[in-house]
């Protein structure tokens, strides 16, 4: 079996307290990459999956969600394959931070860039403040995937990055690790190179 | 095709796959029903059949339902004959042992890859000498053989009389590190040479449980020797180690308390760590070849260390970092390639001796580790040797692989290189000092950083001259067990010495003028009188979370040292990555509420407290350093994290002013970074574009699908019409919203021929991106006045 490894370097972004390295940790926790030592800390994760006859190795880059410190996003999602824009679902506010964050992306982000919406905390249905329909209506106007997760109880967390290796190109269109070699998209399947 | 699996950081790298000579996975792969036979085998068949042979000696045998592979069964040899059981796991499309968390895509990965290192294995796989010769016309026969009479019996002494001498004879310079427990021991195959090697697994194989993950290695290469076959070994341990009386006190009470140590499994930390498992690997086709080298035989090393209190690197390695429990460490160095690759010249001409020693003593000299208060100080350089293998492997990220001594061999064949007169590497690194000295002193019309882009593109072209030379072809090829992301560096490592090093002073001063210039200095230091004050909450982080404390501080400042010390970027991540680490440990060490996971939330509000306790000039200049000279291909892994983040804090220092709207930030610090990452941007490019390049991952599908994907964009660019079409489709599958970034497109036509002409296309290299930056320049002044109003 003669797999691709391919590396994509996600970004996360959201208000602080949204449950962003909760999400990576959830994700990362079960997996064990024999290729490499485990990473120094919970800001920076990779976590190798197996999609179609591909290996996506997510380099899963956090950013600090605070407002002093939003100026320093573009250095972080720059080159990055896909971004995954957390909300809390019991803070609104949080939600308008993420359309924030889209325009933002829109504007200064790599292009084609695949986004990934989530809304998470899903177990604190009670306290609900943002609702899924708003919030999928709002991804589905902009074509961002859209889930509610819930770190807490490992809901949905996997199927995000699924979704995100869905929406990669494949491989020979991505030119290794950055967003910069999208512009062939999905067509590019049917011409696919192999390299050997 | 040749194997080239991601899941497994051992397999054979896919450029090798010309070579006629099959790869020794090949070769095993051909006679895999004389390994792992079918149906009639069965456990206690197998058992019957490797009785009495010798130790490695191993046969794989199937499920009876199933027919998966399910148990690895190996010889200890020895006198009681016994056979040990490893399960096999098979989920899916990967093989692993129950033990271990390594898998495989296949079987003949896993068995080569314990025959190259023991991991959980007692002892290592045994695979017979004769399978190295074949070829491709005789590999037929391959199939056919039978596990009893071929596999298993024919003695391996014969076996090699018999087929190597088609080989020619190679030197294997082998060292093997083990850190389990702590312990370090380095032993030089010359000594073994000399004296022998019966006292390393002398009379513990009695001790050995079948059931524990044994730190005890008989380790096959040892037991199947022929001129060493070892003799009187007390005695002569006692004539080497005179030479070495507290190493010699120390290594062999180690020895005596491993067997010990082996019973209480996993390993208690507040006892002294001792060294456990001694590999060893030597040449195995060596008896031809008369000893090359007799000058520093005898020289024994053994390092130890105990393992005690903070101080200690392995207990600091078990502290810090990740909330998870890390497992017992244990690293296995295995060297060289002559396993899968003919031997080359070159490795004949070094001594072993010679690359042992620059191992272990150059590195520690450009890398000072921090010096810890020591209790036991004649432990010192023991302390520090340990310290440096066992932070640089979890920091970088290798567990496994021969790095370091691959890594001298090649830096000393640049070294060489770039002495040859004449040459064209040795013209071509002589010209970029020389050029470079005399650059930027004026820094006139030129920033800091456009002099460093500079001097990035001249290392890169400075590489491709390299890389054009067959015998640096030829060394690279030879290594086989690191990943082509390792191959990468060490060649940077390698330049780094020849071309960095003499200029990296150099590059302080003008750097340190540049940023004198900007005002970026001036602004670190009145901020950090506003901000010094500040709480670890008060710059961001959420409350409890803990910031290091004065001594682990202190060690911090003694790192950034290095880290200043170090003229090699890649150097410079490394010790970057260590600080991190610490800061992570004082984080969730001194924490107010245990088992938190600190994200990028937490960490960058203490990664500034620990800025703003720091020499802010220093690390500004060390900071631009990395930025700019690091190979843009490593920015995207954790190095590249942390340097970003150690580049945002530092940025967010500078440009702190707490009245000011957030959103003015974003586009002065938007406007830096477009900088950098253009730049970035254009490396990669051209060092990927450059068609006369023998790259040293030309095969990598990455590559190839980079420039198949550019090619194509670039001709449907100029064609004009297709793409047209095709794009709102392709947007709809991912985001339609997004327009691209301008600055993404205008790429690689100035920047084609760059490697070719170090100075000239530099130079036009440099007005594209000035031009382009002027370009953007405007852009952001446009944005910034929007902004405002």
């Amino acid at each position: 079996i003669d797999m691709a490894l391919r590396e994509l370097k996600v970004c996360l972004l959201g208000d602080t307290g949204v449950g962003k390295s909760s999400i990576v940790w959830r994700f990362v926790e079960d997996s064990f990459d024999p290729n490499i030592n485990p990473t120094i800390g919970a800001s920076f994760m990779t976590k190798t999956v197996q999609y179609q006859n591909e290996l996506h190795k997510f380099l899963i880059w956090d950013t600090a969600g605070q407002e002093r410190f939003r100026a320093l996003a573009p250095m972080y999602y720059r080159g990055s394959a896909a971004a995954i824009i957390v909300y809390d679902i019991t803070k609104e506010e949080s939600f308008q931070t993420l359309k924030n964050w889209v325009k933002e992306l829109r504007q200064h982000g790599p292009p084609n860039i695949v986004v990934a919406i989530a809304g998470n905390k899903c177990d604190l249905s009670d306290a609900r403040e943002v609702q899924e329909k708003d919030a999928k209506d709002y991804a589905d106007s902009i074509h961002a995937i859209f889930v509610e997760t819930s770190a807490k109880n490992a809901i949905n967390i996997n199927e995000v990055f699924i979704e995100i290796s869905k929406r990669i190109p494949v491989a020979d269109a991505a030119g290794g690790t950055s967003g910069k070699g999208f512009k062939l998209g999905r067509q590019a399947s049917e011409s696919r190179r192999t390299c050997c | 095709m040749a194997v080239h699996s991601a899941i497994n950081g051992t397999t054979a790298i896919p450029w090798r796959s010309s070579r006629k000579r099959l790869t020794l996975l090949e070769q095993l792969r051909g006679c895999q029903e004389a390994w792992c036979p079918g149906a009639p085998w069965d456990r206690e068949r197998a058992h019957s059949a490797i009785c009495g042979t010798p130790a490695g000696c191993f046969l794989i045998v199937r499920d009876s339902a199933t027919c998966q592979p399910s148990l690895l069964c190996v010889s200890t040899g020895g006198d009681n004959d016994t056979v040990l059981d490893y399960n096999i796991k098979s989920t899916g499309k990967v093989f692993q042992l129950s033990e271990s968390r390594l898998s495989f895509s296949d079987l003949a990965q896993l068995v080569l890859f314990y025959s190259l290192t023991r991991d959980v294995l007692a002892i290592c796989l045994s695979i017979p000498q004769w399978i190295y010769c074949v070829t491709d016309k005789n590999r037929n026969h391959l199939s056919q053989l039978e596990p009893t009479e071929t596999w298993l019996r024919t003695p391996p002494e014969q076996q090699t009389d018999e087929m190597t001498h088609k080989e020619p004879s190679t030197v294997m310079c082998s060292i093997q590190l083990t850190s389990t427990n702590g312990a370090l021991c380095i032993i030089n195959p010359l000594y073994l040479r000399e004296h022998g090697d019966d006292w390393l697994t002398h009379g513990t194989t009695a001790a050995q449980s079948a059931t524990l993950p044994s730190n005890i290695r008989r380790e096959r290469r040892l037991s199947t020797t022929r001129t060493w076959a070892g003799a009187g070994v007390q005695s002569k341990r006692a004539i080497s180690l005179d030479q070495e009386p507290t190493a010699a006190s120390i290594e062999s009470s180690g020895l005596s308390r491993a067997r010990s140590a082996d019973s209480h499994f996993p390993l208690d930390f507040s006892t002294p760590a001792v060294p456990t498992g001694v590999v060893l690997r030597r040449p195995s086709k060596d008896s031809a070849c008369s000893p090359p080298h007799r000058a520093s035989t005898g020289s024994l090393t053994v390092f130890t260390q105990t393992s005690r209190g903070s101080n200690s690197p392995v207990s600091e390695l078990q502290q810090h970092g990740s909330p998870v429990p890390m497992s017992p460490h244990r690293v296995s160095w295995i060297e060289d390639g002559v396993w899968l690759s003919p031997p080359r010249p070159s490795s004949l001409l070094q001594p072993p001796s010679f690359e042992l020693d620059s191992l272990s003593i150059s590195s520690i000299e450009e890398e000072q580790e921090s010096q810890m208060p020591s209790a036991a100080s004649h432990h010192a350089s023991a302390h520090r040797l340990a310290d440096k293998v066992i932070h640089r492997l979890s920091a970088v990220g290798q567990a496994l692989g021969g790095l370091v001594s691959q890594k001298k061999r090649l830096i000393n064949r640049v070294q060489e290189l770039s002495e040859r007169k004449g040459g064209s590497f040795a013209e071509n690194v002589k010209g970029f000092v020389e050029m470079t000295l005399k650059k930027g002193v004026d820094l006139d019309g030129v920033t800091g950083s456009e002099f460093l882009q500079e001097v990035r593109s001249s290392l890169t072209s400075l590489r491709e001259t390299l890389l054009d030379y067959p015998e640096i072809q030829a060394l690279l090829d030879s290594i086989t067990d690191l990943s082509d992301a390792e191959i990468e560096s060490l060649v940077e490592l390698s330049l780094h010495k020849v071309a960095v090093k003499p200029v990296s002073a150099h590059l302080y001063s003008c750097i340190h003028a540049s940023r004198i210039k900007d005002g970026t200095l001036e602004r670190l230091q009145s901020n950090l009188r506003v901000l010094e004050k500040n709480k670890v909450e008060e710059l961001g982080a959420s409350a409890g979370v803990g910031v290091p404390d004065s001594s682990s501080l202190e060690r911090i400042q003694q790192k950034w040292t290095s880290m200043h010390e170090a003229y090699s970027p890649n150097k410079k991540v490394d010790i970057l990555l260590k600080v991190c680490k610490s800061i992570y440990h004082g984080m969730s060490a001194n924490a107010s509420s245990a088992g938190t996971v600190f994200g990028a939330d937490d960490f960058l509000p203490c990664l500034t407290w620990v800025l703003l306790r720091s020499d802010l000039t220093t690390l500004q200049i060390d900071t631009d350093y990395m930025m700019e000279l690091l190979d843009p291909t490593q920015l995207q892994g954790e190095g590249g994290y942390y340097l970003t983040t150690l580049y945002a804090s530092l940025y967010y220092i500078s440009s702190f002013r707490p009245r000011m709207p957030a959103r003015q930030l974003s586009v002065e610090a938007q406007h830096s970074l477009n900088q950098w990452h253009r730049r970035r941007t254009l490396h990669c490019d051209q060092s990927r574009r450059s068609k006369n390049r023998r790259t040293i991952r030309r095969q990598m599908c990455r590559d190839r699908g980079s420039q198949n994907s550019q090619t194509d964009t670039e001709s449907k660019e100029e064609s004009g019409s297709v793409d047209v079409d095709k794009s709102p489709q392709q947007a709809g599958s991912s985001t339609e919203g997004l327009p691209p970034l301008s600055e993404e497109k205008p790429r690689g036509q100035e920047v084609k021929d760059v490697s070719k002409t170090p100075s000239s296309a530099s130079d036009c290299n440099e007005q594209g991106i000035l031009s382009k930056q002027k370009d953007r320049q405007t852009l952001c002044a446009g944005e910034d006045e929007q902004t405002k109003n």
